[in-house]
């Protein structure tokens, strides 16, 4: 299973250079009077701007002024952490094509992504959501800040099998009534869900002041529409139950193919609309081009 | 069809097993995809997805299982196929006893053999024949030969029998040949109207009529009367238009009892007395004359004995006892009948004394030493009673209704008789006449007589009380009761029998058959000692078994065959037809349909080959 290389040194090597970038929520402008939640600046001064009637006089550069006749704000980076939390779709949908792997990719690129956000020490946890037989719709770990803590993800990471409905939106609020402050939630899903479910999803995310990164992961052969193999089928939604009769061929390869991009660029348009970070992982047996190619487009930098 | 073959029905079941197995893997298999949200447009299939669904393609399979059945059952069909140069003849003919008639010195069906023959020969080679003749049934002498010399050699054996036709063996023997493209019909009269037509609907039936209109006198009765009692009567019928004369002898134990000249006037008969005869016996009347017909000249009967034979009557109701002595008396006045209560009868003298016949009504046998036993109306055995019955009673009819004799037809109106028992009758008893039960349907036994190694048996199973023998209303229970005694009291080495039936002799054992030709045939004997056999020839037959002989004659009479006066005469020859402007004649035969339904079988298969290939083109698939 792919989620066992997480924990491969080889893997995790590669991964111990990287920076989880924060973009919105790790500077503040402290100073600012509509930026009261954030209590307290850091020491190390960011930048300088001009001073605007509003302004604390208290960040006020009275050095300057005195110099340079010239009124002007200090801006600090905020001494504060991060809370990041990786959501990984662990629903029934998740497990299928089998042999594609999609929970392990998953939990791979969620792992990964852990390791990457624990290099500032910011605490991080990963979370499965699910609708389990017993209601619940989120599992999560402990909060990790060190990577020297990063084996204790194992258990979970290991642990985890497929099962139930999707439920984004339902696992969010779940999340949400955590009450936590606002931090950096990473969403690894395959998002065949209805549109509207993970919009409403994300959006609730964004409200709550969340930085939100979505990673988009797809199996191999359900990509590029070769699943399942031509043929006359009753094709039954393994979450749902649902059942279709489908006739499976070449024209209709295709136009499955074309469903899940359409269906991602649908997701990604979402995404960017929203300021929120997209990431495609189609494959699992892409797992280093999708580190290498698409990390960075969730703000890991080098 | 042979589906009720066992095999053939295991076959088409098999069959349909394989096929149910074939749709069952047809049906579609179930996948699980992680939404259906990827397949919103991939289309749905042809038809949705069962496990039997009616599409073109189940047609095209349950028509390739179809045919392969009815291939595996044997399916035929009737075909009308073109003649070529090789046609199927049928020569059927008459052998009722007109065919026997002479006109000219010729039998009639040596001229039918000549003309069938004339057909044979001019035949090309390779044309082929069936012979098939009917008289009591139709019979198939030889079928569908080539071989002329065969065909010749059947045409040769054919006889005549002295009985007259059957109009249902003459419509089989057409019905046999209808496969052929022509079928020429050899008789010495037409056949009934609409017959031919009815078993041949395209009425495609040369007749070739043998012989015409001609003279014929015949014994139409002969009674010996009752030895030194009364007259016997010999009735002789002159069939010609014309007056006929004739010479008549009647015999008595080789004695001449009558013998005179008759003029007989035209289609009259006359009623000749003779005797009273000296002593019982064996009855020869003949026409000395020589006629047409020769089959209907001889009549056997058998006269009465005048030995005083002891009768034992039976019954525990005195008026029983008076109206069975009665009837005992008019079949022999000969007779000394002792009637005994059966409750006093172990105790009376007449327990004690040997009897030529005993009637019993209602009774056991209570030991009676006879010769001839009737039970009338058996008593039931009661429980633990022994020995077991003879005719074991299996229950009682409330009300018995006569319904026919068993050599003639139905009667035209049941005669009601009262209550009768249901007597479960041995193999070696022949039912003389049946009956049911008043509105009921199963027929029960109403008379019968056989032989076993104790003597002549025989069984009136419906009641005789309150004077049923002499109601004048039920006058046929009278009869049948006369004709029953009479049968019983036959001498065991000499029969009297008409030609055409089959006559049981009980001879306990194998027994050469001596026909009056004097040809001979070995009978084996059925499980009960008895062999049989149908006289087809009026005359004397003779049953040799070790050093017993029976005797048995056979008369012929039947007034629609003898009458030969009454044939129209037969139409002028008419030319043959030339093979170049003969019709095209259509032959039906009767062909298996098996390659047919295979070859439909194929096609159903390719057709639906075809259409999976096209559907997976279309779909661009590997597999369907």
């Amino acid at each position: 299973m792919l989620e066992t290389r997480a924990f491969e040194p080889e893997f995790i090597q590669r991964l111990d250079n990287l920076v989880l970038g924060v973009t919105r929520a790790r500077t503040i402008r402290a100073g600012r009077r509509n930026v009261g939640r954030i209590q307290g600046g850091g020491i190390e001064v960011e930048n300088f701007r001009q001073y605007a009637e509003g302004d604390d006089l208290r960040f006020l550069d009275w050095s300057a002024f005195a110099r340079l006749d010239h009124l002007a704000i200090r801006t600090f980076r905020a001494d504060r952490q991060v809370e990041l939390t990786v959501m990984i779709d662990a629903s029934a949908s998740m497990a299928v094509p089998e042999g594609d792997d999609k929970l392990g990719l998953a939990l791979a690129l969620g792992a990964g992504l852990a390791y990457i956000g624990m290099s500032e020490n910011d605490p991080v946890r990963l979370a499965a959501f699910a609708r389990r037989r017993d209601g619940r719709m989120l599992e999560t770990t402990p909060f990790h800040r060190r990577r020297e803590s990063y084996p204790g993800f194992r258990d979970f990471v290991t642990g985890i099998r497929c099962g139930g409905e999707t439920r984004l939106a339902a696992a969010v609020g779940e999340l949400l009534l955590e009450r936590r402050q606002a931090g950096i939630v990473v969403i690894i899903s395959d998002f065949l869900v209805n549109p509207g479910d993970y919009e409403d999803a994300l959006a609730q995310l964004l409200a709550a002041h969340h930085e939100v990164k979505v990673v988009h992961v797809m199996g191999d052969r359900e990509a590029v529409g070769a699943y399942p193999p031509p043929g006359a089928y009753r094709a039954r939604d393994c979450e749902t139950g649902e059942m279709r009769e489908v006739m499976i061929g070449a024209r209709e390869a295709e136009a499955s193919r074309q469903r899940v991009e359409l269906h991602a660029n649908r997701l990604c348009d979402f995404c960017t609309r929203r300021g929120i970070s997209y990431a495609r992982a189609f494959g699992a047996s892409k797992l280093d081009a999708v580190v290498a190619q698409e990390f960075p487009r969730l703000g890991v930098i080098t | 069809m042979g589906l009720l073959n066992p095999g053939n029905l295991i076959y088409g079941l098999g069959l349909a097993l394989l096929v149910l197995i074939y749709l069952r893997s047809r049906a579609r298999p179930t996948i699980d995809v992680s939404s259906l949200i990827l397949f919103e447009t991939a289309p749905a299939p042809v038809a949705k997805s069962r496990l039997l669904r009616l599409d073109l393609l189940f047609w095209l399979e349950a028509l390739t299982l179809g045919a392969l059945t009815l291939a595996l059952a044997g399916l035929y069909v009737r075909r009308a196929v073109p003649v070529g140069l090789h046609r199927s003849h049928a020569l059927v003919f008459d052998l009722g006893a007109g065919m026997s008639a002479v006109d000219g010195g010729v039998a009639r069906l040596d001229v039918a053999k000549k003309e069938a023959l004339e057909i044979v020969d001019d035949a090309p080679a390779g044309d082929d024949f069936s012979v098939i003749s009917y008289a009591v049934e139709a019979e198939t002498r030889r079928a569908h030969s080539r071989n002329k010399s065969e065909v010749r050699g059947a045409i040769a054996a054919l006889a005549p029998a002295a009985v007259a036709v059957r109009p249902a063996a003459l419509r089989a023997a057409i019905i046999d040949a209808r496969g052929a493209a022509t079928i020429d019909l050899f008789a010495d009269r037409p056949p009934p109207t609409g017959l031919v037509d009815e078993a041949r609907p395209d009425r495609r039936v040369n007749f070739h009529q043998v012989g015409g209109p001609a003279d014929n006198l015949a014994i139409v009765t002969l009674d010996p009367g009752v030895p030194r009692g009364s007259e016997g009567r010999c009735v002789v019928r002159n069939f010609s238009m014309r007056p006929q004369q004739c010479e008549l002898r009647i015999e008595a134990g080789g004695r001449e009892v009558f013998h005179s000249p008759l003029i007989l006037e035209p289609r009259a008969q006359m009623i000749v007395p003779f005797g009273p005869l000296a002593a019982g016996g064996l009855v020869h009347a003949r026409i000395l004359t020589s006629d047409a017909l020769a089959a209907d000249n001889d009549r056997y009967a058998l006269a009465p004995s005048i030995v005083q034979a002891r009768t034992l009557v039976m019954s525990p109701e005195p008026e029983v006892r008076d109206d069975l002595a009665r009837v005992v008396l008019a079949v022999n006045p000969n007779f000394l009948v002792t009637a005994v209560d059966p409750a006093l009868f172990v105790r009376s003298k007449a327990a004690a004394q040997r009897y030529d016949l005993a009637v019993l009504h209602d009774c056991d046998d209570r030991g009676v030493r006879a010769a001839a036993k009737l039970f009338v109306f058996p008593e039931p055995r009661l429980d633990g009673a022994a020995p077991a019955p003879l005719l074991p009673v299996t229950g009682t009819a409330a009300l018995a209704e006569f319904q026919s004799r068993t050599d003639d037809a139905p009667l035209t109106a049941p005669v009601v008789l009262g209550p009768a028992r249901l007597v479960q009758l041995p193999g070696w008893m022949d039912p003389l006449a049946r009956g049911t039960n008043a509105g009921g349907h199963d027929s029960f036994p109403l008379a019968a007589t056989g032989r076993n190694a104790g003597g002549e048996v025989g069984v009136i199973t419906f009641d005789i009380r309150n004077h049923l023998l002499l109601d004048p209303d039920r006058m046929d229970a009278l009869v049948l009761t006369i004709d029953t005694l009479r049968t019983m009291l036959v001498p065991p080495d000499l029969k009297v029998v008409p030609t055409g039936r089959s006559v049981p002799v009980s001879v306990f054992g194998q027994a050469t058959l001596v026909k009056p030709d004097g040809s001979r045939d070995v009978l084996p004997p059925d499980p009960w000692g008895r062999v049989h056999f149908r006289p087809l020839e009026a005359g004397r037959y003779f049953v040799v078994a070790g050093p017993r002989m029976i005797e048995v004659d056979a008369n012929y009479y039947d007034a629609a065959e003898s009458d030969l006066a009454l044939i129209p005469p037969p139409p002028l020859p008419h030319a043959t037809p030339r093979a170049g402007n003969a019709p095209v004649y259509r032959e039906v035969r009767i062909a298996p349909a098996t390659m047919l339904l295979i070859l439909l079988a194929l096609l159903f298969i390719l057709a639906e080959s075809a259409l999976i290939v096209r559907q997976a083109s279309r779909w661009g698939l590997r597999h369907v």
